[in-house]
């Protein structure tokens, strides 16, 4: 891990007052936002928030209109993504008609920190036939698979937005226990989003609750809930503070 | 990166192999055949030197045979461009974009230029030589054909124009650049596939034969050299007055009318017409004549304006996909 010439060890997502602001207005008001290192972070927030403007500030595919984003350190580009940061889009777009095994080699051949004994062995443990053509899997299989792609870069980072989005309830248990094994043994930080609270409450331990383009809410899940409240039903008062806030002004 | 833009390409790639194997095949077949058929007709001598030397039925025959297989691979060439425009430069960055997997590809390790670089020449580079290779062995064969083939129109006949030189080239890179550019800012394969077709179709119709107007062209006074019989193309004509000098157009129409309504009523024959013309003054007709041997001319005027257009088009392709949203 790189180290800065002050101090401790360079934070994951280091955001000041970043934001980004379209025509129609701001998708993500001026943010500023540390993840920590070894975090499971829940992102979360209604359709609209700005969580996948966030990730796409994050990864680079979007450049913030105000402030600055710092990604261990360095600032996101368009000349690819952080070595050490995957990021699995929302589509979890694939080539359909490549096979699983040359989507693999699709990830070698396009990340010097490629590590295939582990990709395939993500595909073997997801039960994934590795000569299927991507095109031809199911939602379930498909996840496991851009799963395997991400993983297989050895991130320190691991992106994911909506990735249970549109799984079945028992895919959706598969894939999460996959990723929480592997996040836990790596010792990767993950950032998951997703507009429903439930399907991350017993896996995260760190939340950004995201509203209208603003955070109204981030820390450790140990220290937000500090008092005994359930993570749930802090999340939904927040909410409701910043709606009647809203309808007051 | 280079193995995934072949893998990706593959379709396109085999189909290209296909058609440059059975093209160059079929070519290099019917090439010989009519090489035998020519001189089993005793029609080498016309083919050479055309004309006299022809005998008209043995000639009629052959052309009978031929004709349309020399006009389909003159078509061939013609339309190569724009199929590869259509069907490899069009959906090469419009079908990523439309499926999203080009945010797979943003996101892997790889400079986005890498990316665009490395797809645009594994799909490019094999379109240009099969283009280059099928137009090679067409002219190779239509020039064994002589004067018997369609050649004989010489250089500046349309369709020889377009498959002569450099133009086939310059206008597969063109139609290439044109579908990949709408594709990226389309966005949609195939509105990219549509409208580069109808851009592409639109320019080259209205840009044929504009570049001529930059070649000099030659004055050739009627009694010396008949125009057009050496494969040259007309561009003007007129009247030379004693001093040889070039007589206004409208001073030369109104002495042609006045000479062609003789006052004896009946229409005067070519003697007396030029007679009279020579009593105004109008000593000899003239022709403004772009002479064959300088097409390569053209064709490079042409290369330049059609290349430029596709130096454009890459570039606008570039900037649009580094750009950051």
């Amino acid at each position: 891990m790189t180290m800065p010439s002050h101090a401790g060890p360079v934070l994951p997502v280091l955001a000041e007052g970043a934001g980004k602001r379209y025509r129609r207005g701001w998708a993500l008001g001026p943010t500023s936002l540390a993840i920590p290192g070894n975090r499971v972070v829940a992102l979360v927030g209604p359709n609209g928030a700005g969580k996948s403007t966030l990730m796409g500030l994050i990864t680079g595919l979007l450049r913030p209109t105000a402030g600055s984003i710092a990604v261990f350190g360095d600032r996101p580009n368009g000349r690819g993504l952080h070595p050490a940061v995957s990021y699995l889009a929302q589509q979890k777009p694939l080539y359909a008609q490549l096979t699983v095994a040359e989507t693999l080699t699709f990830g070698a051949r396009t990340n010097p920190t490629w590590d295939q004994r582990y990709a395939s062995y993500l595909i073997e443990q997801a039960g994934v036939p590795i000569t299927a053509k991507v095109g031809t899997l199911s939602g379930g299989q498909r996840t496991r698979v851009a799963l395997a792609l991400a993983l297989g870069k050895r991130p320190r980072l691991l992106l994911l937005d909506e990735p249970l989005a549109d799984l079945d309830p028992l895919a959706r248990e598969a894939v999460l226990g996959a990723l929480m094994t592997e996040a836990k043994s790596q010792g990767i930080t993950v950032v998951l989003s997703s507009h429903v609270l439930a399907e991350l409450e017993g896996v995260c331990d760190h939340l950004v609750l995201l509203h209208r383009g603003q955070i109204l809410l981030a820390g450790g899940v140990n220290l937000l809930s500090a008092n005994g409240t359930p993570l749930g039903e802090l999340v939904l008062h927040h909410m409701r503070a910043a709606a009647a806030q809203e309808t007051a002004a | 990166m280079i193995w995934a833009s072949f893998r990706l390409q593959r379709v396109q790639l085999l189909t290209l192999l296909g058609v440059l194997v059975v093209g160059a095949g079929v070519l290099v077949l019917l090439r010989s055949n009519m090489v035998d058929a020519i001189t089993s007709a005793q029609l080498t001598q016309c083919a050479a030197r055309g004309g006299s030397a022809c005998a008209s039925d043995a000639q009629n025959v052959f052309l009978a045979d031929w004709s349309n297989l020399f006009q389909i691979a003159r078509i061939l060439i013609i339309v190569m461009p724009i199929l590869i425009g259509v069907f490899i430069g069009a959906p090469l960055f419009a079908q990523e974009l439309e499926n999203g997997t080009h945010v797979l590809a943003f996101t892997q390790s790889v400079s986005r230029t890498r990316w665009m670089l490395s797809k645009l020449v594994v799909a490019l580079v094999p379109a240009l030589v099969v283009v280059v290779v099928l137009q090679y062995l067409v002219w190779w064969w239509l020039t064994a054909a002589g004067t018997l083939g369609p050649r004989v129109n010489g250089a500046w006949n349309p369709v020889n124009f377009g498959i002569d030189h450099v133009s086939p080239i310059a206008y597969t890179l063109f139609a290439f650049a044109l579908g990949a550019f709408i594709g990226v800012v389309s966005r949609r394969t195939l509105v990219a596939m549509t409208a580069a077709f109808g851009v592409f179709v639109a320019v080259r119709f209205v840009l044929v034969g504009q570049v001529n107007r930059f070649v000099p062209s030659e004055r050739r006074v009627a009694v010396d050299a008949p125009a057009a019989r050496d494969g040259g193309l007309q561009v003007g004509s007129g009247w030379l007055d004693a001093a040889g000098l070039e007589v206004p157009r409208a001073r030369s129409l109104a002495v042609s009318d006045a000479c062609r309504t003789a006052p004896s009523g009946t229409p005067p024959g070519q003697e007396e017409f030029l007679a009279c013309m020579r009593e105004s003054g109008l000593m000899n007709s003239y022709a403004l004549v772009l002479p064959e041997s300088s097409a390569w001319l053209a064709h490079l005027y042409d290369a330049a304006i059609f290349g430029g257009f596709a130096v454009l088009l890459l570039a606008g392709t570039v900037w649009a996909l580094r750009r950051q949203s």
